[in-house]
């Protein structure tokens, strides 16, 4: 479904992500784990488009993903920034329609409705403003706006950040359902919590490369997958 | 008594005007950062667009409409065209290409169509008795029309696809662009709807000012005013005050002669602008 293939990027002459190739096939959950500042939303910026120059090839359904953010979006690839994800001064519901919008108008409700059933507390403050939410209510609802989509492929950054355990619990969840309905996650996240509900798969990465790939099977307990990517990753 | 309902009048009139060019102004600085300079002089552009439509035989009200339309499209995507190389560069070339362009419209107008004044004759002569006085039904009509055209704008930003993205793109363009929004085709139309409005503006006035190069000079002035006390990009604020100030500055003319009405007015704003900087309030709020 996703495909990258030697995937290079630059900051003016920073050659920051030093070609990277990796695969999210329809309905599978994969993970982008390793240290700080190693590359892993700059890779996602970069699949979305709205990062630093690229070169390589990014190839969504067989065919080539280009082009400015939105026409990506348009071709069915989903994002959920770590931060600033919401339009403070919209409405929950306003921010959710702000997306939906693209679609006919009889699917309007329907996207409401997802968004709503994932998260239902988003229906009880769906006329409050994005930007007086708490943390967790605008990464619940950052995400409910890109599932509500129906996206064919969806990359989320660091969504447990600064979660409780319970958020944690309800965003991970949400995400399976994404994967259980063929949709692929690719995911940027620390908590094995997270990772081990939502993902098959990890990939490692290191100062802009990716320096393994493992199943999450391999890993019965958060010790050994952090073994690993300190391994790896260092 | 009658020289306040005549003042109170007068000040809605204005402010009414002053609404909608300060509506356009703020609209385009919420979803593109820009402060435009040119503005009160797509307003003369809209005046004159009505002038020459009439003196070929348009109606009025048609003439205002094409003003809009005209103004607002050939105007719009033409500023856009202008702006675009500049929109990563430094926020003071902006500023100069908008002082520029300023200067180029005013100056070829007054080539093109001369420097004096082109009096019109307003569509309806009619007048009406309102608190011991005749007012004219044409003043009452802008008026109307300006309410009517800025209530149609909220509920546009509300409830219309492109408005909700208008403002999506104010708040957080990287987002929208995220989500699918068409965010050049948005910038397109924050251009035409807001130089749309500041013709509308200069053709609704032209029978009360006249028609002349610089007359968009005084409520590009004032419109700044509003739109900077209002909150910069914030569409709903600079209408409303706008026809707070008109009314204001308009009242305070009774008993504070001459251009010192002004003073009352800059009093207000610079007190606005106080209890604006204590709440703090965010920019970009449509």
């Amino acid at each position: 479904m996703l495909e990258l293939r030697e995937l290079h990027s630059f900051y003016g002459r920073s050659h920051v992500i030093q070609g990277i190739s990796l695969r999210v096939g329809r309905g599978e959950g994969v993970g982008l784990i390793g240290h700080n500042g190693v590359g892993k939303t700059t890779t996602l910026k970069s699949i979305m488009g709205t990062g630093p120059r690229t070169r390589g090839r990014i190839v969504l359904e067989d065919r080539d993903l280009r082009g400015p953010a939105h026409a990506r979006a348009r071709r069915g690839l989903g994002f959920v920034p770590d931060s600033e994800a919401v339009f403070p001064e919209m409405t929950v519901e306003e921010n959710i329609r702000t997306g939906a919008m693209l679609k006919r108008r009889g699917d309007h409700k329907r996207c409401l409705d997802t968004a709503y059933e994932l998260f239902p507390v988003l229906a009880e403050r769906r006329h409050q403003l994005g930007g007086t939410l708490s943390g967790g209510q605008q990464k619940m609802l950052s995400l409910a706006r890109g599932l509500a989509l129906e996206p064919r492929l969806i990359m989320v950054d660091e969504p447990s950040e600064g979660l409780m355990p319970i958020n944690v619990d309800l965003i991970a969840t949400a995400l399976r359902r994404a994967v259980d309905s063929g949709i692929g996650v690719l995911v940027v996240d620390a908590s094995f919590q997270l990772l081990k509900t939502v993902c098959s798969r990890v990939y490692v990465m290191k100062q802009g490369r990716i320096t393994g790939e493992h199943e999450l099977d391999d890993f019965a307990t958060a010790e050994r997958l952090v073994e690993t990517y300190l391994r790896e990753g260092s | 008594m009658e020289h306040v309902v005549v003042a109170a009048l007068n000040g809605l009139v204005v402010g009414a005007s002053l609404a909608l060019v300060a509506a356009g102004l703020a609209l385009l600085f919420g979803v593109l950062g820009i402060l435009n300079f040119a503005q009160g002089d797509f307003f003369m552009l809209g005046a004159y667009v009505v002038y020459f439509a009439v003196a070929g035989g348009l109606s009025f009200w048609l003439g205002v409409v094409a003003a809009g339309l005209v103004v607002g499209v050939v105007g719009g995507l033409g500023l856009m065209l202008m702006l675009w190389p500049l929109r990563e560069r430094a926020h003071a070339l902006v500023l100069l290409a908008t002082l520029g362009l300023s200067l180029i419209l005013e100056q070829l107008a007054t080539n093109r169509f001369g420097a004096d004044a082109k009096p019109m004759a307003a569509p309806i002569g009619a007048r009406l008795a309102i608190g011991g006085t005749e007012y004219p039904v044409y003043d009452l009509l802008v008026v109307g029309a300006a309410i009517v055209i800025l209530a149609g704008g909220y509920v546009f930003l509300r409830y219309v696809k492109y408005g909700i993205w208008l403002r999506a793109v104010a708040q957080n363009q990287r987002m929208a662009s995220v989500l699918g929004v068409p965010v050049s085709r948005v910038y397109a139309l924050a251009f035409v709807v807001s130089l749309g409005l500041a013709a509308v503006a200069g053709s609704l006035l032209a029978p009360l000012t006249s028609v002349y190069p610089t007359v968009g000079l005084d409520v590009n002035l004032n419109a700044f005013i509003v739109v900077i006390a209002g909150g910069l990009g914030n569409f709903r604020g600079a209408a409303l005050l706008a026809l707070v100030l008109g009314v204001v500055e308009s009242l305070g003319s009774i008993v504070i002669p001459g251009q010192a009405v002004q003073l009352l007015v800059f009093a207000l704003v610079i007190l606005l602008l106080i209890v604006r900087s204590q709440r703090q309030q965010v920019l970009a709020r449509l």
